[in-house]
């Protein structure tokens, strides 16, 4: 993996808790256009990125990912940043989820969770922050009145969003496998996903939900 | 003294002012008579029952029009001859329907200002051209012993008339060559007495000028309060933005370490049982350990930046403090029997901390002496040091900054730095703002 974090103290962490974990650091970059050269050359699994970097601090790590999203679809993006902005996810998020995540800084404390979603994200998963998801559903939930998700099927999704699976979920809500899975194709059903289009529906559910999936 | 005397007429201040003079006779004389020629028509046409409307629309012409450039013509002309600048008023405020446009025209203040510096600048004209007589006729008048001998060669048979010499107190004629001796003494004397001259007449047409073509005092004022509320609000803004950046790469970057490296380090530990990796905890706990440290370390500091908390106990107190820390050796006087408001205490703190931070890093001085009294109702405080000067606005020592953070409350910041020093900086703000 590469990492791309300008602040030395957060880069040298990530990389040490990373190959605590045993995983590869092929590169750990300060800038924007070091890290898009060390994806190009090293055609990691997943990199992460911090969104405010130099020379002007403000989203250049955002740029970044999202010119690596469309150059090297191969590589897993996860986005860290200090401020939760809506905008930066449904940016991320436009079109598919495959192999995107936006996590606060603040989860990296939560090493186990952070390297999980860590790993989702390399194998093409998605992995967003609860603050995203919960920013996200605040925002949408006014402009789709036609869907009506009932409270447990909107917390069923928001982790659902967040990445996880039915059996996280169903660990998550204290609730047995079996229901998670109803709650699950009742949202399919609400949300007019027919059952074909397999793995990529719980994707495809959040992205619907959220106004921002391409017919 | 002597020497200045001497070179008087021709320094480039009294060049300018003569030429002003010059120019002013011609346009001062012109404008009277345009304004005379709009003004008395205008009047009599709007008092007669046929002609109200042309008349009043001739007034409006000349109020708003003819009165207000010919009034920016003598601004320009004394901003770039004599180098006083005088601010303009505020513009017409023209109304597009008819109704408006007279009413708004015929009220137009600086406009009638304008029309009466015109009417008012004949006399002062009439001084001006009096003033460039002096200083022509005497560089004239000096001449004459020069072209003397190669015009007035003649046999001594030939009889020529003698030539006059113009002096303000008439004319003298001139017939041999030490008469004209005489001219040139006359000319030495006036071309010597024309700079004050045209001094004197140039200060009053100023004071007409900024009396009755300036922007108004109270114009001015408010000129003033819209520039300084416009640099608080940009003021406000950027340092928000500051606080914001110092955070986000300071104490935010420590504590997300912080929590990082104790998140390992309880992966370290295990879950229960004795620790799996003890040696990495401690090693994790330090680097925690120090994280934590340097985060109230970054945050003291910016709040300090923010808002010294010692400044809460007075502004002697603020400054002892600043001058106990400052790398540079700081002498500090504080006489403050009556207490300014908290915002001009905050405005001196910040002015001291930064000139101290100056001194510091670029006069090469061995100390900085603060002084702090109240006189007349100001607070005022020098900063001076004895270091190499040349400090100036304008070259990236937050001088320029620092000048605007003052005038915002109406208080000044003198500086006296020349090069090779000492520097000497004086702030005066009024006790409240």
């Amino acid at each position: 993996m590469v990492i791309a974090e300008d602040a030395a103290l957060m880069r040298e962490g990530l990389v040490g808790l990373l190959v605590d974990r045993g995983h590869e650091v092929v590169a750990a970059v300060g800038d924007a256009d070091a890290l898009i050269a060390a994806v190009a050359g090293q055609r990691p699994d997943v990199a992460v990125v911090d969104v405010r970097m130099p020379p002007s601090h403000t989203d250049e790590g955002l740029r970044a990912a999202l010119r690596l999203r469309r150059d090297h679809p191969g590589t897993g993006v996860l986005v860290l940043s200090q401020y939760i902005e809506t905008r930066y996810a449904t940016e991320l998020l436009a079109g598919n989820a495959a192999g995107v995540g936006y996590l606060l800084k603040d989860r990296v404390a939560d090493v186990a969770d952070f390297v999980a979603a860590l790993a989702r994200v390399a194998a093409g998963g998605t992995a967003l922050d609860p603050e995203v998801v919960r920013q996200l559903l605040g925002v949408r939930r006014h402009e789709h009145a036609v869907v009506t998700l009932t409270p447990r099927e909107r917390a069923v999704l928001a982790l659902m969003a967040e990445g996880r699976s039915n059996a996280g979920i169903a660990t998550a809500l204290s609730v047995s496998g079996g229901v998670v899975e109803k709650h699950v194709a009742n949202i399919f059903g609400k949300l007019g996903l027919p059952p074909a289009e397999g793995d990529n529906r719980r994707v495809l559910a959040v992205l619907r939900y959220l106004g921002s999936a391409r017919p | 003294m002597l020497r200045a005397a001497w070179s008087a007429p021709f320094t480039r201040r009294t060049l300018g002012a003569e030429l002003f003079c010059l120019i002013g006779a011609a346009t001062g004389a012109a404008g009277f008579a345009i304004v005379l020629a709009l003004l008395v028509p205008g009047t009599v046409a709007s008092l007669s029952i046929a002609g109200t409307v042309l008349g009043l629309a001739l007034l409006v012409l000349l109020v708003t029009g003819v009165a207000r450039w010919l009034g920016a013509l003598h601004r320009a002309l004394a901003a770039r001859l004599l180098g006083a600048s005088i601010a303009p008023p505020p513009p017409v405020r023209a109304g597009r329907r008819a109704p408006l446009w007279f009413g708004r025209g015929l009220r137009d203040g600086p406009g009638w200002r304008a029309v009466a510096y015109l009417l008012l600048k004949l006399p002062v004209a009439l001084l001006e051209g009096y003033a460039v007589f002096w200083w022509a006729a005497g560089v004239a008048d000096l001449t004459y012993p020069f072209w003397w001998p190669m015009f007035r060669n003649h046999p001594p048979a030939v009889h020529l008339d003698p030539v006059p010499v113009l002096t303000p107190f008439g004319a003298f004629p001139v017939g041999t060559f030490a008469g004209t001796l005489a001219a040139f003494a006359a000319g030495a004397a006036m071309l010597l007495a024309a700079p004050w001259l045209a001094r004197a007449v140039v200060w009053v047409d100023l004071g007409l000028m900024r009396g009755l073509l300036g922007s108004g005092r109270l114009a001015q004022r408010l000129r003033d309060l819209e520039e300084t509320r416009a640099r608080v609000v940009d003021d406000t803004a950027a340092l928000r933005r500051h606080i914001e950046r110092d955070l986000h790469d300071g104490a935010q970057v420590r504590l997300a370490a912080l929590a990082m490296n104790l998140g390992r380090a309880r992966e370290a530990l295990g879950r229960d049982g004795p620790a799996a990796d003890l040696p990495r905890t401690r090693e994790l706990l330090d680097a925690a350990h120090r994280d934590a440290k340097d985060a109230l370390a970054e945050l003291r500091d910016l709040v300090r930046g923010i808002h010294p908390p010692v400044l809460d106990n007075g502004l002697a107190d603020a400054l002892a403090t600043l001058a106990a820390g400052s790398p540079l050796p700081v002498r500090l006087r504080a006489d403050i029997p009556v207490r300014p408001s908290a915002a001009i205490e905050t405005i001196a703190y910040f002015c001291a901390a930064e000139l101290v931070a100056n001194a510091a890093k670029h006069s090469r001085a061995g100390t900085v002496d603060i002084r702090v009294a109240q006189r007349d109702g100001m607070l005022v405080m020098g900063v001076a040091d004895d270091g190499i000067g040349g400090a100036r606005p304008g070259r990236g020592t937050g001088l320029a900054g620092l000048v605007q953070r003052v005038h915002t409350v109406d208080g000044q910041l003198r500086i006296a730095s020349p090069p090779g020093g000492p520097t000497r900086i004086t702030v005066t703000l009024p006790l409240r703002a």
